[in-house]
């Protein structure tokens, strides 16, 4: 008999396709999950949420049968409460100093958040009512966590906002990013329904190159979360053999041509370069397209790695090969095509730092591997061709922009940023929560102008 | 999805309440600077703590709670050996003052009281009246150390002095609304709640803990709460008496005939709401609020609200007393009624809780087939619905109306 109501598919099942890991709770295991909560009096789960949603009161309002109440505590804090609800890495924020963990396990957050979300969309419930229509246009850069929740703020607070965003689709990251076996395209385009209903604009397929042309038309302040979209590269012999891939332009083929791919090609031996979530989602991509082993490769020890514990176990159940403290050395390739891999083992030359420098080579365990595909997962960085449009805006290293902690404010006055293209590549809730900021920012900037 | 505009607000003995929940007499309202917080926090008004005169000496003993717990369910129901406010009225009097100058007509201050003789009653309501209280409440039923007329005996399981003693504070009070909070723990209640409103009383507190005895530590015999090695029993509150207060509140909303303020158990807006469906125009809160805080009233408007807007009633008024025309006395109920019992097999775990249930505690009509799969023999099943309570997945059996005779013993 099959597992009905488990909420986690089985390692074999999840494999064979893109079928969404982790099920909605049913109502009894809400409940269930909901009434485990000890609502601790100063309860640290809310200290652990970037967003500040009171994890505390909207569990609460589970158990006491509040479901609308729930969804409003958590929309208030968290405009993407069910998207984050599904790939926010619980164990490192929120769940890390459950309460619970001392006398059980952690209280399951993240999946009580997504359920909320959940009846709350299946029964469409209009946002709440927006205040006083303001006249005043704000343009928005990017349709990623960052400016979506920058958006449904300054809309609430009556604005006319509009995001342009470059690619087909809305949601950044979320929807070309994150793969389907983790988030459904369904559920980002159902909460950005939800954020136009509360009276969004967004255009599509709309790149912005100057952002001098968006004052020329009348927006008063101007927001820029365009995110990172660009893939860092490591610099190998052989890096541009054919079947070298990076992993966003992999997982955007497969999302885009949902569950198969275009423009890349998965052999039946794989090897993951990298040890983030981008690795992972590479790395189980790659066994759901029929990849027949999968290594993956990064410096750090499988304690050190700085993927989510849940996506790192997720990928071992599934049957990736982890192999760690390892550094590449170069991609082998015969006729123009990767034929394999050739690595060595590393220790660390000063303890917890867990960087390429810091990595020294242990003569003696260099190894490779026969491979007919490598995906570089090793980190965004940001697309050099935005930087030179954003005149004005001051920015550092390879292009991310410099804006101040708290107000979001870049050098040039009325321009706001944040998201990954400020704080480098974090997550999807911090990009809210610095959304968040940033709009309470732009809101007080412009009435300040009046 | 369509909402309506929904108003929370109620009258009760003539007091407008901003919603129908209330803090009642007991630790959360025996305090000045926690009653203001509860207030603060939305609840429509508070029933200050029972006082009584100035002379009266009331000593407490610790420890004076114990939890009821129900498996790994904490404060199923609460115990406790309480007594009355350690406050007398020199200070309730004051509070009242201080609290109806801060709140003004935006939250209800009521206050309990109780006596030992006509005096001393007639004494606090004056006292009462004169601090600006909005509703007087009288003990009649704390289930220790009572000063009625038989030493430990409730005041509201003799008939005569509960009649008595309400007309002496009816008299005095005269336009305050007088609200007689009593006791279930009597042989007939609506006796007891005729004499009240023969009394003279404006409306009914229903109704008070319930005697008990919370456990024993089977290591040294000694029952819960240990006070220096003895025990005594305790009132009970909390979850668990809920469906007394139900069944005590609805029944006297069919019988007697004045305005209910509802006591006993509830903990959510749905038992508040539960309460109101039996008759209650109010619901005070007690053993909910020490357990999970004063922050409840959030949840209780809320959830109260969101429900009215999608039933589409507009109103608290209207949807008091909804449900007593559906309670009846026994010999009304239907004997035609023919139901069976249906197992949804795409819901079922295969735990066999209702083969066990029915083997045991029923008609012998589950049998567990291929792979326990429980298969209900129409004919055998009476329909009795305990397979329905013991089964652990929402949803998954229901009652429907059977052609099917049933198959009668025949030895
Ligand atoms: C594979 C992968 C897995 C991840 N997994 C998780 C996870 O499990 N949990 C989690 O919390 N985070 C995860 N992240 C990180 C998360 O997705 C990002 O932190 C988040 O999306 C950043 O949001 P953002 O709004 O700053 O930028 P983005 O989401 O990158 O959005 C930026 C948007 O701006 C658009 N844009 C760029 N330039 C322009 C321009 N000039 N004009 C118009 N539009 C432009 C881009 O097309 C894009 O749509 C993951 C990231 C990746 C790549
Ligand atoms: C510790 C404690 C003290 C109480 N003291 C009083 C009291 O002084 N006067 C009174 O009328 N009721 C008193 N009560 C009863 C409560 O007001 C309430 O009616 C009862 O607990 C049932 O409601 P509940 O289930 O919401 O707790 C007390 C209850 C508790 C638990
Ligand atoms: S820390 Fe854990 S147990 Fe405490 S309120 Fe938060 S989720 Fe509940
Ligand atoms: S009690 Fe419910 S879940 Fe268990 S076997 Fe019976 S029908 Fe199935």
């Amino acid at each position: 008999m099959s597992n009905k109501t488990a909420t986690t598919l089985l390692p074999e099942e999840r494999k064979k396709g893109f079928r969404e890991i982790h099920r909605c709770y049913e109502p009894h295991q809400a409940y269930l999950e909901a009434s485990r909560c000890l609502m601790c009096e100063d309860a640290p789960c809310t200290k652990g949420c970037p967003a500040g949603v009171d994890i505390k009161a909207f569990i609460r309002k589970i158990r006491f049968h509040n479901l609308r109440g729930a969804i409003r505590e958590i929309r208030e804090a968290n405009v993407l409460a069910g998207i984050c609800g599904k790939v926010c890495p619980q164990e490192l924020l929120c769940q890390k100093e459950c309460s619970n963990t001392e006398i059980d396990i952690p209280i399951n957050i993240a999946a009580l958040q997504r359920y909320v979300a959940d009846v709350e969309l299946r029964r469409s419930v209009s946002p709440s009512a927006r205040q006083f229509a303001q006249r005043i246009k704000v343009a928005i850069i990017g349709s990623g966590p960052a400016g979506l929740a920058v958006a449904a703020n300054l809309a609430q607070k009556g604005y006319e906002v509009t995001i342009f965003e470059a690619e087909a689709k809305p949601g950044g990251l979320l929807t070309y990013g994150i793969p389907p076996h983790r988030l459904p395209s369904s559920a980002v385009q159902k909460e950005i329904r939800y954020i136009k209903r509360i009276g969004v604009k967004i255009r599509c397929k709309t790149k912005i190159m100057n952002i001098d042309e968006l004052f020329k038309k009348d927006f008063k302040a101007i927001f820029i979360g365009v995110g990172l979209p660009g893939a860092r590269k490591i610099g190998l012999p052989g890096e541009n053999l054919k079947g070298v891939y990076t992993a966003l332009e992999f997982l955007k083929d497969v999302i885009t041509n949902k569950g198969r791919t275009k423009q890349t090609k998965i052999g039946k031996r794989v090897v993951v370069i990298g040890g983030g979530d981008v690795a992972m989602d590479a790395a189980s991509c790659a066994l759901r397209l029929g990849a027949q082993r999968v290594d993956l490769v990064c410096l750090e020890g499988y304690d050190e790695m700085p993927s989510s514990p849940e996506e790192r176990r997720i990928c071992w159940e599934e049957g990736v090969e982890i192999n760690t403290r390892v550094m590449p050395l170069k991609i082998i390739g015969s006729k123009g095509r990767v034929t394999g891999y050739k690595g060595i083992g590393i220790r660390w030359r000063k303890p917890g730092l867990f960087i390429p420098s810091n990595a020294i080579p242990i003569p003696g365990t260099e190894f490779s591997l026969k491979v007919d595909t490598v995906i570089e997962a090793i980190g965004q960085i940001p697309d050099t061709g935005n930087v030179k449009g954003f005149k004005g805006i001051e920015t550092a290293g390879p292009g991310y922009i410099v804006a101040k902690k708290k107000t979001f404010k870049t050098s040039r006055p009325g321009v706001f940023a944040a998201g990954d293209i400020v704080n480098r590549g974090a997550t999807a809730v911090q990009a809210v929560a610095d959304g968040n900021a940033a709009a309470e920012a732009i809101d007080a900037y412009l009435k300040r102008k009046r | 999805m369509k909402t309506i505009p929904v108003n929370l607000g109620i009258e009760f003995c003539g007091v407008k309440f901003n919603n129908p929940f209330i803090l009642s007499a007991a630790p959360p309202t025996d305090d000045l600077d926690m009653l203001k917080r509860g207030l603060e926090m939305g609840w429509a008004g508070a029933v200050l703590k029972t006082t009584s005169v100035e002379k009266n000496k009331v000593e407490l003993v610790y420890p004076m709670i114990s939890g009821l717990s129900f498996e790994n369910k904490k404060v199923v129901g609460m115990g406790n050996i309480d007594l009355i406010s350690e406050h007398h009225i020199d200070l309730v009097e004051k509070r009242i003052e201080v609290l109806k100058k801060e709140f003004g007509d935006e939250r209800v201050i009521a206050a309990s009281i109780m006596g030992a003789k006509k005096e001393d009653w007639q004494h606090l309501v004056k006292r009462l009246k004169a601090a600006g209280v909005d509703i007087i409440e009288c003990s009649f039923s704390c289930p220790q150390g009572s000063m009625g007329e038989v030493p430990g005996a409730m005041l509201a399981q003799s008939i005569p002095a509960t009649e008595m003693v309400t007309r002496w504070v009816k008299s005095a009070a005269k336009k305050t609304p007088v609200v007689i909070k009593i006791t279930p723990m009597v042989a007939d209640i609506v006796a007891v709640a005729n004499a009240v409103k023969k009394g003279g009383a404006d409306a009914i507190c229903a109704s008070n803990t319930i005697p008990s005895l919370m456990g024993i530590d089977i290591e040294n015999f000694i029952p819960n709460p240990n006070v220096a090695g003895k025990t005594t029993y305790s009132g009970l509150s909390g979850p668990a008496i809920k469906p007394i207060t139900l069944k005590v509140i609805s029944e006297l909303s069919k019988t007697v005939g004045l305005p209910i303020t509802g006591t006993g158990g509830a903990v959510n807006w749905i038992d508040a709401l539960e309460f109101m469906l039996c008759g209650a125009t109010t619901v005070q809160f007690c053993t909910a609020v020490m357990h999970y805080g004063y922050d409840i009233i959030e949840d209780l408007c809320e959830g109260l609200a969101f429900y009215m807007e999608e039933k589409g009633i507009s109103r608290v008024k209207d949807l008091i007393g909804k449900s007593l025309p559906y309670i009846v006395g026994h010999d009304d109920l239907s004997r035609k009624n023919r139901v069976t019992s249906h197992i949804d097999l795409k819901k079922c775990v295969r735990c066999g809780l209702c083969y066990y249930a029915c083997q045991d505690g029923g008609h012998q009509a589950i049998e567990l087939g291929r792979e326990r799969r429980p298969e209900v023999d129409e004919e055998k099943c009476f329909g009795c619905g305990l397979c329905q309570s013991a089964c652990p997945i929402d949803d998954c059996i229901e009652l429907k109306e059977s052609e099917k005779p049933r198959k009668i013993a025949t030895v």
